[in-house]
């Protein structure tokens, strides 16, 4: 589903984000990024789902050299990627279940359907009180789950996920690992981004830890 | 279907969050249409007026003796030399005092005593169609005045010479008037569009991420212009519709409305200025879009 060969990013010409990463992840595997702040998870998921492009190298999504794509391509490209940013970018004036619906709007879904599946998400998530809270007002827990929604909302083909557990109890953590399980067992490739190592050390996934731009480890996490 | 339900969906976003400067642009072009189609209307009045009155000019030549039917053919060629004419009548001493007397009526009698060949004999010429400028007619006057004979040429130069003036200027004032509708329709629809996509970086910044398509992120502002020209056009003329119903109804003086027919735009051109007022608008929101929404 995501391939990367030799993928390097600059900041400017002193930060190297990003050096020399190349890299495979397979179509319906949960894929794990970790390593501390400033490592380059977030750098290395802005590749792959095009909102940056790289200095150097190839990144391949589904088959498609992402940075050679324009237009209407890239448009339904991204309709087949749902990302939650670390920031949740999520649009300040307007509620709940308008932020997640406009993951849909933008390919045309049919309202009714577009009603129901922010129902659905939100029930899952813990958040039905919230359908018609503008956003600025959650909580940042409540406003990650949004964007989280947000992300899964148009069934997406590859889910990219920054930090989804950041500011959530045991609990609630619980709940939106199963939801990325699910969506997970029904087919999405998901590549979340985590300081949190109780959400990989349950499951048979592949861990990959960035340090200062490059791979220090790819290994398997066994259930144990 | 479902793609302008979102187009919709969206440019009623944009229509209130900005609904002030909206409602302004959209203020803006009704009053410049208005204004406008105001001149145009009584520019094509006044021409409309002015061909009427054309039709019947006639040059009369007042003679210094009434000419023999020799001399009769050697003016009428003479004349037909400087242009082909729609007719040429001569007037006799006799025929223009019993014409006199005629138009005297029941006070003809102020005439008795008076010598029957006081009044001078004339030529009556009625220009081609053809021959209706106001500068063609001067020209025509200038030949008729050098004539053998001829004593004096009457046309009513005077109004003709202000109606002309007129028109000159009423044309500078339409053109003036169109520019300033271009302007306006163009400019301050790219400024409020310019001001929405400004006010809504934002999520334009989302709807690309999430993999909204172009058409998707463009089309409702092109509709936005669309609808800015579309209801600035219709308000404006009707506006315009309603004075000209109030100025017919109020100014009913018979002798001015007769000479003066007073007609409103036709629907050609009133489609017309819809469809260029929609134009100018959509121009000035793509500028807009091609300007600020870099995707
Ligand atoms: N837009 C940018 N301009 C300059 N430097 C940047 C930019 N974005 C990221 N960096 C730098 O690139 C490096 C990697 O950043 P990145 O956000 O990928 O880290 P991260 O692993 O996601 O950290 P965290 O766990 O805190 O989210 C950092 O040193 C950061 O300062
Ligand atoms: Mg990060």
């Amino acid at each position: 589903m995501v391939e990367m060969i030799k993928v390097s990013r600059n900041y400017g010409t002193d930060i190297k984000a990003l050096t020399d990463i190349s890299l495979t992840i397979d179509t319906g595997e949960m894929f794990f990024l970790i390593g501390r702040s400033g490592a380059g998870k977030t750098t290395l998921l802005k590749l792959i789902c095009n909102m940056e492009t790289p200095s150097n190298g190839l990144i391949e999504v589904a088959g498609y050299n992402i940075n050679n794509l324009k237009g209407k391509k890239l448009a339904h490209l991204r309709q087949k990627i749902g990302v939650a940013y670390q920031d949740f970018k999520l649009l300040n004036n307007r509620t709940v279940a308008e932020n997640i619906a406009i993951a849909m709007e933008v390919s045309y879904k049919k309202p009714l359907a577009i009603r129901q599946t922010v129902r659905d998400l939100l029930l899952q998530l813990q958040l039905t009180d919230k359908h018609n809270t503008i956003t600025e007002e959650l909580s940042r827990g409540e406003q990650q789950r949004v964007a989280l929604a947000r992300a899964v909302a148009n069934s997406p083909r590859l889910i990219l996920v920054d930090e989804p557990t950041g500011n959530l109890d045991a609990n609630t953590t619980e709940r939106v690992m199963n939801l990325l399980s699910r969506r997970n067992k029904a087919g999405a490739t998901i590549v979340i981004a985590t300081h949190d190592p109780s959400i990989y050390q349950k499951g048979n996934h592949r861990v990959m830890e960035l340090r200062d731009g490059t791979i220090h480890s790819l290994t398997r996490s066994k259930a144990s | 279907m479902n793609f302008w339900l979102a187009v919709f969906r969206q440019a009623g976003r944009n229509l209130r969050q900005t609904w002030m400067s909206q409602l302004m642009t959209f203020l803006t072009v009704s009053l410049s249409v208005l204004i406008f189609a105001f001149f145009y209307l009584v520019y094509t009045n006044t021409i409309g007026a002015s061909d009427k009155l054309s039709e019947e000019i006639r040059l009369i030549v007042y003679l210094n003796e009434e000419p023999g039917p020799e001399m009769q053919q050697q003016l009428i060629r003479k004349i037909n030399n400087f242009d082909d004419t729609e007719e040429i009548r001569f007037v006799s001493k006799q025929e223009a005092y019993d014409r006199f007397a005629a138009q005297l009526g029941d006070d003809s009698d102020v005439l008795d005593g008076m010598p029957k060949d006081f009044l001078p004999a004339s030529i009556e010429v009625v220009p081609l169609q053809t021959l209706r400028g106001f500068s063609e007619i001067k020209l025509f006057s200038e030949y008729l005045a050098k004539l053998p004979g001829s004593e004096k040429v009457q046309y009513g130069q005077e109004w003709m010479e202000r109606f002309y003036y007129f028109t000159q200027l009423l044309t500078i004032v339409v053109l003036l008037s169109a520019s300033l509708l271009i302007l306006t329709a163009t400019f301050m629809v790219s400024y409020t569009i310019r001001l929405t996509i400004m006010g809504r970086q934002d999520e334009l910044e989302l709807l690309k991420l999430v993999g909204a398509t172009n058409s998707y992120i463009r089309t409702p502002f092109l509709l936005e212009g669309i609808l800015q020209g579309l209801m600035g056009s219709l308000i404006g003329l009707s506006a315009l519709y309603a004075l000209f119903r109030w100025i017919t109804l109020h100014f009913t003086d018979p002798g001015l409305l007769n000479m003066f027919h007073f007609n409103f735009l036709q629907p050609v051109i009133i489609a017309a200025i819809i469809l260029t007022s929609i134009g100018l608008c959509t121009l000035g929101s793509f500028t807009s879009i091609q300007k600020f929404l870099k995707v």
